[in-house]
């Protein structure tokens, strides 16, 4: 049994291949350079995409490779591009998919799969003989092998689609997928300025400031790449402090993965402190300095 | 001249009011329903392409019979035709593309625009498979939409750059929230589309998938749940906390 696994964001490759790894033989395609990332993750071959975006041209060929036999199974890291490559192909080679996996277990043809559901406020576990899934970030625990695998590139075929452009988003400069303690703050925080009074706290945790998506999407307090949530990043830091988010199940879907959660909240009924391991009930401008004050001491 | 726009809407439960069962199994049944999010933002998308250069804007549900009071409020937002198809079979997306494509072959249509994942099921895979089952290029998570001649120019939101992209009509486009801010249509609108008379007609395909839910159940939250009314209570158990955590 041999599978694929394809990947636009080399640093969702890792986890992915850890996970893939486990059931058998893969080829890893992905775009280069061939960086460890690529080339120390298990596969058997790296084949490197020349653009992401090419994704007629993806979808062809491993749509080929997949009706050939040559893959009985496909993993796509579920991203904008690769969420479009997986519907193209399940309709091209004609197999069942399951998307967002959280899960998997195989047996005989028979995949058992789990995954989030009506936008995070269930899990639903499928059985079916489905052979291509899109997986959400975070299936396993990304482990480097020591082997480096052969690189080639994809041999595609012309896109039906013309890359004019591409403009790098503004970034914040951190990634908070890898942060350790993560300050996380929604519209209750109120406007842009008070973000200066947020920054003590976090600093003395050594936490990176994070946000909800109206935060960071929809009043651009914060950049795009620090929004944490079903639609933004998905964190798992060891100390995850919600200031001022409600816990709107889209959110929660984004830090589940936390080991401790800590919320301030002045709205008591605010569903955060149901997904929390320790909250307090106040305004975060008064709680936020008495934080800071005994963590000195 | 213009564009003929069809425009894919899905009518979801509202998932804000979803309560687990005792035993933690979560059913939307009886939970009303409303126009998903990014439905919303694709019928602004198409009306706005027609307004700018001309044509027809056809929407389509493939839902229930309860979904008509939801192409009534399409029409108030601007759509020019739409009719319902009932027999929606829920997470299914590979059925709800063959459907939704015999649909579609039977309107004139030069660019189809539908949400790039939908708010209950997430799948995100139906744009690449009615693409697919149309031939068609996809062009996903758009943010702005710009038609000449018989191309089109989009430009896709990606994680962490934004790209334009152009293709060849026709051509299927899914659109991100930030696409645009759907618009709220004025009274007179509204009244005007309860009185139209919305086609419905029953999906002729058969569904031959197999995928077989064995459960559906609220995630269990381990959580301690320790939440501290007054301040100064929780301060040093919070300082503590971060302590031991963060050494």
């Amino acid at each position: 049994m041999k599978s694929f696994v394809l990947s636009d964001d080399q640093s969702l490759v890792p986890s992915i291949a850890t996970f893939v790894h486990g059931l058998g033989e893969f080829d890893l395609y992905a775009p280069g350079p061939a960086s460890p990332a690529l080339i120390r993750c298990g596969a058997s071959k790296v084949f490197t995409i020349k653009d992401p975006n090419m994704t007629d041209s993806i979808a062809e060929l491993l749509a080929s490779k997949m009706s050939s036999g040559e893959y009985q199974y496909g993993f796509i890291a579920s991203t904008v591009n690769g969420r479009d490559v997986a519907g193209l192909l399940a309709y091209r080679a004609n197999v069942g998919s399951v998307a967002e996996i959280g899960s998997l277990s195989l047996s005989g043809s028979t995949a058992r799969t789990k995954r989030y559901f009506f936008g995070g406020k269930s899990i639903l576990e499928e059985e079916s003989s489905s052979r291509l899934f899109t997986v959400a970030p975070g299936i396993a625990e990304a482990k480097e092998i020591a082997a480096e695998s052969p690189v080639e590139e994809a041999s595609l075929s012309p896109s039906k689609i013309t890359v004019l452009s591409s403009e790098e988003k503004k970034s914040g400069g951190v990634d908070i997928e890898k942060a350790q303690a993560i300050v996380s703050v929604g519209r209750g925080l109120g406007n842009k300025d008070k973000l200066s009074s947020i920054e003590p706290f976090a600093n003395a945790i050594n936490a990176v400031i994070a946000g909800s998506r109206p935060v960071c999407l929809d009043y651009h307090w914060l950049s795009e790449d620090r929004q944490v949530g079903l639609s933004g990043k998905k964190v798992r830091p060891k100390v995850y402090v919600a200031l001022g988010i409600s816990g709107q199940i889209q959110h929660i879907a984004g830090m589940r993965g936390s080991k401790i959660v800590i919320a301030i909240n002045k709205d008591k009924s605010a569903p955060i402190f149901e997904e929390c391991d320790y909250g307090i009930v106040g305004d975060m401008f008064e709680v936020l300095p008495k934080l800071v004050d005994q963590l000195k001491k | 001249m213009g564009y003929n726009i069809i425009v894919l809407i899905k009518v979801i439960p509202d998932l804000e009011q979803i309560k687990p069962d005792q035993q933690g199994n979560v059913s939307t049944k009886n939970l009303p329903l409303r126009i998903e999010t990014l439905s919303e933002n694709s019928i602004e998308a198409a009306v706005q392409l027609r307004e700018k250069y001309g044509g027809k804007v056809t929407g389509i549900i493939f839902g229930t019979q309860e979904s008509v009071p939801i192409m009534k409020k399409a029409y108030a937002m601007g759509v020019d035709e739409g009719s319902v198809i009932t027999g929606y079979q829920g997470n299914n997306p590979k059925y709800t593309a063959a459907v939704l494509s015999e649909k579609i072959k039977k309107i004139p249509h030069d660019v189809i625009v539908m949400g790039n994942q939908s708010a209950d099921s997430y799948t995100g895979l139906l744009p690449g498979l009615v693409a697919g089952t149309l031939g068609y290029p996809l062009i996903g998570n758009a943010i702005s939409i710009v038609p000449n001649d018989r191309k089109i120019k989009v430009k896709k939101f990606l994680e962490s750059k934004n790209i334009e992209v152009e293709s060849s009509l026709p051509a299927v486009i899914s659109v991100a929230q930030e696409i645009n801010e759907p618009r709220l249509p004025p009274v007179m609108q509204i009244m005007a589309a309860g009185r139209k008379q919305i086609p419905v007609e029953a999906a002729n395909i058969q569904n031959s998938s197999s995928i077989k839910v064995l459960s559906n159940t609220a995630p269990k939250s381990e959580r301690r749940k320790i939440v501290f009314e007054k301040i100064d209570e929780g301060v040093p158990a919070i300082v503590k906390v971060l302590r031991e955590e963060l050494r």
